[in-house]
């Protein structure tokens, strides 16, 4: 049986949680095999593969994972801090370049402290480096050198699940008033 | 007086705290509670619990209606973060009585030590209250700001601005008049003239238990003003701002904002959780930690010589091996064992026998055993052994 080319590579990366994004070579072949692949992730392990014009990823069966949790997490607090700042928040997550240093500025100053103190992987300068790290393993960030990072396409998946959150919030507002 | 055990009530806040929560609600939305609408709260649950409510001291009647009680009033603003907003003239009272307390400490320094002393702990006491008062607003006045920008309730834009300008107005400006030290009207102004002249009071009073007052009200207050500094920093950069910020609204960021509200119980995006398999139990870090804690009690520990047991029988390998070798061949190697044994001893002892079964593990023999062949019975003094017939030769030419 002749398997879709870079097979093996596809399977690691995504079984181990990174996102193949439009840039790498396997997504080509992903893409071309969407069919193929579907099939397998959900007839050998049980996975959805989610398949999007610039990324793909498998989901989780699980709803309360915590790397989940403290993306979201740094997502909501960076998006509010450059909102503070007077930048266009979507903008800067899509092209800008951050540096760990800026990054330290907002989250120090953040009126958000409760929840960032009393997270592990955003409490501090370092344990943020480390979360960062975490993230560029996932595909979701790409570091350039040791002081700056920008995103990957990856940011999609969590900012649409903001816009999610918050219709569902209006709706129950709706429905309420 | 209560007319229960402290822990019956807490148990009960516990049990019922949905309705308390709604009661808590009404109280804070109309300033009491209508006894229709108390009602309904307990037919809604079917929990009627009025007279425990009455006897716990948590709500007092008040003509025909109710009223929460305000020390459970603040546990609830407390325990959900929700605390109503005191106006800035509210706060300003606090400057009257600090700055009273302060005069009367200073007039009174060489007065009477005992009154001294309480003057410092009341000073300490409202300071406290003036930075917890402070604190709870500027909480209030977050979630409010948040609120708008998150803009939830869909109000259009000059709807948004009214409600920033009013939030600007009548609250975020005064407190941060009282906050700001430069200001004349500041409080935090005064907190720093007292904390100058507590800090030389406590390297030179001559009462050495008002010297310590004097250094843990030092201390108290060196964390307090950097307390209040942190909040008048919120205000300047969060909220001040507010009418510019609120110019601008986006989907994400309302998303961003109710998801900040409750990070813990908001659903979450399913990315991939990878299974990690280690090399080592999930329980090591435990057991290591206990098998350390072993080791953690210094006890005294003595050592005590065993005493000598004259009877312990040491097996003597070279000896019996010696023994087998001169009566080989052996047609079964463990009937010869038990009359050895029994040559020897009055009885066969189990460990004895098989220590010598190490005897078939030496060079020098081959082993033959013929597993169809019936098994005997060896009968020791704790039990009956059923063992092969193991044939021993000399090894090579017998």
């Amino acid at each position: 049986m002749e398997f879709p080319r870079h097979h093996k590579e596809i399977v690691n990366d995504l079984m181990g949680g990174k996102f193949i994004l439009a840039t790498d070579q396997k997504f080509i072949s992903l893409k071309d095999n969407a069919a193929f692949y579907v099939k397998f992730f959900k007839e050998s392990f049980g996975y959805e593969l989610e398949l999007k014009t610039d990324y793909g990823f498998i989901l989780s069966y699980e709803t309360g994972e915590q790397l989940s949790r403290d993306i979201c997490l740094f997502f909501a607090i960076l998006c509010y801090e450059l909102d503070k700042d007077g930048k266009n928040f979507l903008e800067e997550i899509q092209y800008a370049e951050f540096e760990h240093e800026k990054i330290d500025e907002y989250f120090e100053n953040s009126s958000y402290a409760d929840i960032i103190l009393n997270n592990n992987q955003l409490k501090s300068g370092e344990s943020r480096r480390d979360f960062i790290r975490t993230m560029s393993r996932r595909n979701i960030t790409e570091r350039n050198g040791d002081t700056r990072f920008s995103f990957t396409p990856a940011y999609k998946v969590f900012v649409d699940f903001a816009a999610d959150f918050a219709k569902g919030k209006v709706a129950e507002e709706n429905n309420e008033g | 007086m209560i007319k229960a055990e402290p822990k019956t009530i807490l148990n009960f806040l516990a049990n019922y705290y949905d309705s308390l929560k709604d009661i808590f609600d009404l109280q804070k939305e109309f300033g009491h509670i209508r006894k229709e609408r108390l009602q309904a709260i307990f037919d809604d649950r079917n929990e009627h619990i009025l007279q425990q409510l009455i006897d716990y001291k948590i709500i007092r009647k008040l003509g025909d209606d109710y009223e929460f009680r305000d020390t459970y009033f603040k546990l609830f603003e407390f325990i959900l973060n929700e605390f109503r907003p005191l106006l800035p003239e509210t706060i300003q009272k606090y400057e009257r009585s600090i700055g009273t307390l302060f005069k009367k400490i200073r007039d009174g320094i060489h007065g009477d030590k005992l009154i001294l002393g309480q003057r410092i702990n009341d000073l300490h006491g409202e300071v406290k209250e003036f930075s917890e008062a402070v604190e709870k607003n500027t909480i209030r006045l977050l979630a409010e700001t948040r609120e708008l920008k998150s803009n939830v309730d869909k109000l259009d834009y000059k709807e948004k601005v009214r409600k920033a300008s009013f939030w600007i107005d009548y609250y975020i400006t005064p407190l941060n008049n009282i906050l700001d030290i430069n200001h004349s009207e500041s409080i935090t102004n005064k907190l720093f003239d007292i904390s100058n002249y507590v800090n030389i009071r406590r390297l030179n009073f001559d009462d050495e238990m008002l010297r310590l007052q004097f250094e843990k009200m030092y201390v108290f207050l060196v964390q307090t003003n950097d307390d209040l500094l942190k909040q008048a920093k919120l205000l300047t950069n969060e909220l001040l701002p507010l009418i510019e910020r609120i110019r601008t609204e986006s989907i994400i960021l309302t998303g961003w904002i109710e998801f900040l509200k409750a990070p813990y119980r908001a659903p979450l995006p399913k990315i991939f959780k990878v299974e990690r398999q280690y090399p080592y139990s999930n329980d090591m870090y435990l057991n290591a930690k206990e098998y350390v804690q072993q080791f953690g009690k210094d006890e005294t520990i003595i050592l005590e010589d065993p005493k000598a047991s004259s009877d312990k029988w040491v097996f003597n390998k070279d000896l019996y091996k010696e023994k087998m070798l001169q009566q080989l061949p052996l047609e079964s190697f463990f009937d010869w064992c038990g009359l050895t044994l029994k040559s020897e001893y009055e009885n066969i002892e189990t460990d004895k026998l098989f220590a010598l079964t190490a005897l078939l593990f030496e060079d020098g023999i081959s082993i033959e055993v013929d597993t169809n062949k019936e098994r005997s019975l060896i009968k020791t003094s704790q039990m009956v052994l059923r063992v092969p017939k193991i044939k021993i030769n000399r090894y090579g030419i017998s």
